[in-house]
């Protein structure tokens, strides 16, 4: 068997990727579309994208199955093609991934809430995060990646459903506000209940994505790390969207002070990182830089 | 039991999510014949502004304010009715047509402002999620609006509130409406590039924005 993810993780940082729906819609995705439809329609686009963030230095690509569970897919009538979707995710990603680089099998939350503030059960979003999980491993992912989780219980039904579903690692991150009071979710989970649930329930790594810039992400990093030994991931914004009078969108915050703050989040505890919205291979690239120094 | 302390328990329950108790005391409070109007003011409306302020302060989320909007839901379930019957209407703050915008599916903000602003006391037409531009204005003119209120999840959809507004100018309505917009992209800035009448944050500080903008009756 060949050195994993995890094995990486213990020599170094691993570098993930940065934003995909940005990426895609400057190739064309229209307003609307399924982003994962294009894994069957257009799926040179999205390989060329996966191209670009190995290209950039990333360790790790995530496929473009973010809202491939078959309850977020309903909202554009695919339901029924959840299987293909994910696999076709998967597949492509593998056939561009270099030796000794990764596919992570993205999964993103449903849009919807488990009882009583919505109308799913647990049982249901643990067999929907399942069969996501069975066709990403199919596909060829190397480990699975449950992103941008608001709520715990959603986060630990994907963890389980994944887990049931597949033999790969499982690696989740959850998306944390900044109030007065310290960093919870949008459903209140604290960090500390966060990471020992996930750790408890069998998650591989853990860590946080988006909501917070790369600044504000170092100090939730030191937070997660007083909580857990697992491997931390963190995958900041770039700041908030500022719509330009040219009607392009940028972020506020730019690249250089984006990963001004990436080794502050390295020495913070985070072993994973990577991008989220705002972010490019742009990014990415002068992510590598910064790490490659830090270890040279 | 004393109309005040009727008050006082009726604004815990609504504080602490409990649908059933915000309604069976409507039913005692109508049973008793109170001022079912002064039972909203004094009792209910106490109750969702210190939901509001227990959310500022970063003690309560999402789940709280569902289930303290539900049980607020619970309560003038019961007393509409009754109301009705004697020819009296609940005090509304406006009419709001809401929902996401065109192209966007996310509508869980979307659904916390609706839920918020009807539990404020606003006559709420969610339209759901991924609506067109025509159908906001149509069901603005159709229940005589107050306020448009647009919701967008993604940068690239966002640029739709902005195509609404001048939608609204080309058909000289846009003096009729207020529009508000929200959502993870949208900032002030953003209001007023997209020429909106107000942003907010979340969906407490939407009731309130709204409130602030609401006709005077």
């Amino acid at each position: 068997m060949s050195r994993s993810i995890l094995d990486l993780v213990r020599q170094r940082t691993v570098l993930l990727d940065g934003a995909m729906g940005t990426e895609l819609m400057a190739r064309g995705l229209p307003q609307g579309t399924c982003p994962e439809s294009w894994n069957v329609e257009k799926p040179a686009v999205v390989e060329e994208i996966h191209r670009r963030y190995f290209e950039a230095g990333s360790d790790v690509v995530s496929t473009n199955s973010f809202g491939g569970s078959r309850i977020k897919l309903a909202g554009h009538g695919l339901e029924g093609r959840t299987a293909e979707l994910n696999l076709a995710a998967a597949r492509l990603a593998r056939v561009v991934t270099p030796a000794g680089r990764y596919v992570a099998g993205s999964m993103g939350p449903t849009g919807k809430f488990l009882k009583p503030q919505g109308e799913f059960a647990e049982g249901e979003f643990e067999a929907v995060f399942a069969e996501q999980a069975r066709a990403l491993a199919d596909g060829g992912a190397d480990v699975l990646l449950i992103e941008t989780q608001y709520d715990l219980r959603e986060a630990l039904c994907a963890l389980r459903g994944a887990r049931r579903s597949s033999p790969l690692s499982v690696f989740v991150t959850m998306t944390f506000n900044a109030v007065p009071r310290g960093y919870f979710t949008l459903m209140g989970d604290t960090v500390a209940r966060c990471m020992q649930e996930l750790e408890k329930e069998g998650a591989r790594a853990v860590g946080a994505n988006c909501t917070l810039n790369s600044e504000q992400m170092t100090g939730l990093v030191k937070a997660m790390r007083q909580e857990t030994r697992l491997p931390l991931i963190a995958q900041a914004n770039a700041g908030q969207p500022v719509l330009g009078s040219d009607g392009r969108v940028s972020y506020s915050q730019g690249l250089e002070d984006y990963v001004r703050f990436v080794p502050d989040l390295i020495r913070a505890g985070a072993n994973i990182v990577g991008g989220c919205c705002g972010t490019s291979p742009a990014y990415i690239r002068a992510m590598a830089e910064s790490i490659s120094r830090r270890t040279a | 039991m004393k109309k005040e302390d009727l008050y006082l328990q009726m604004k815990k329950a609504i504080v602490e999510g409990d649908g059933a108790g915000a309604g069976r005391l409507a039913g005692e409070a109508v049973k008793a014949g109170l001022d079912l109007l002064e039972v909203i003011e004094k009792g209910y409306v106490p109750g969702i502004q210190k939901v509001g302020e227990l959310w500022e302060q970063g003690e309560y989320f999402l789940p709280e304010l569902i289930s303290s909007a539900e049980a607020m839901k619970a309560a003038m379930a019961v007393l509409n009715p009754e109301l009705q019957r004697s020819r009296l209407q609940a005090r509304t703050a406006g009419k709001v047509v809401i929902g996401t915008i065109e192209g966007d599916i996310h509508d869980i903000g979307k659904n916390l402002v609706s839920s918020m602003l009807q539990a404020g006391g606003f006559e709420v037409f969610d339209l759901g999620a991924d609506v067109k531009l025509e159908r906001f204005i149509e069901k603005a003119e159709s229940v005589g609006a107050d306020f448009i209120c647009l919701s967008a999840l993604l940068t690239t959809t966002m640029v739709n509130q902005k195509r609404l507004v001048a939608l609204l100018r080309e058909r000289n309505l846009r003096d009729r409406y207020k529009v508000l917009v929200g959502g993870a992209p949208a900032s002030q800035r953003w209001a007023d590039e997209a020429g909106a009448d107000g942003y907010a944050e979340n969906a407490v500080a939407a009731v309130k924005l709204a409130k602030s903008l609401a006709p005077k009756r």
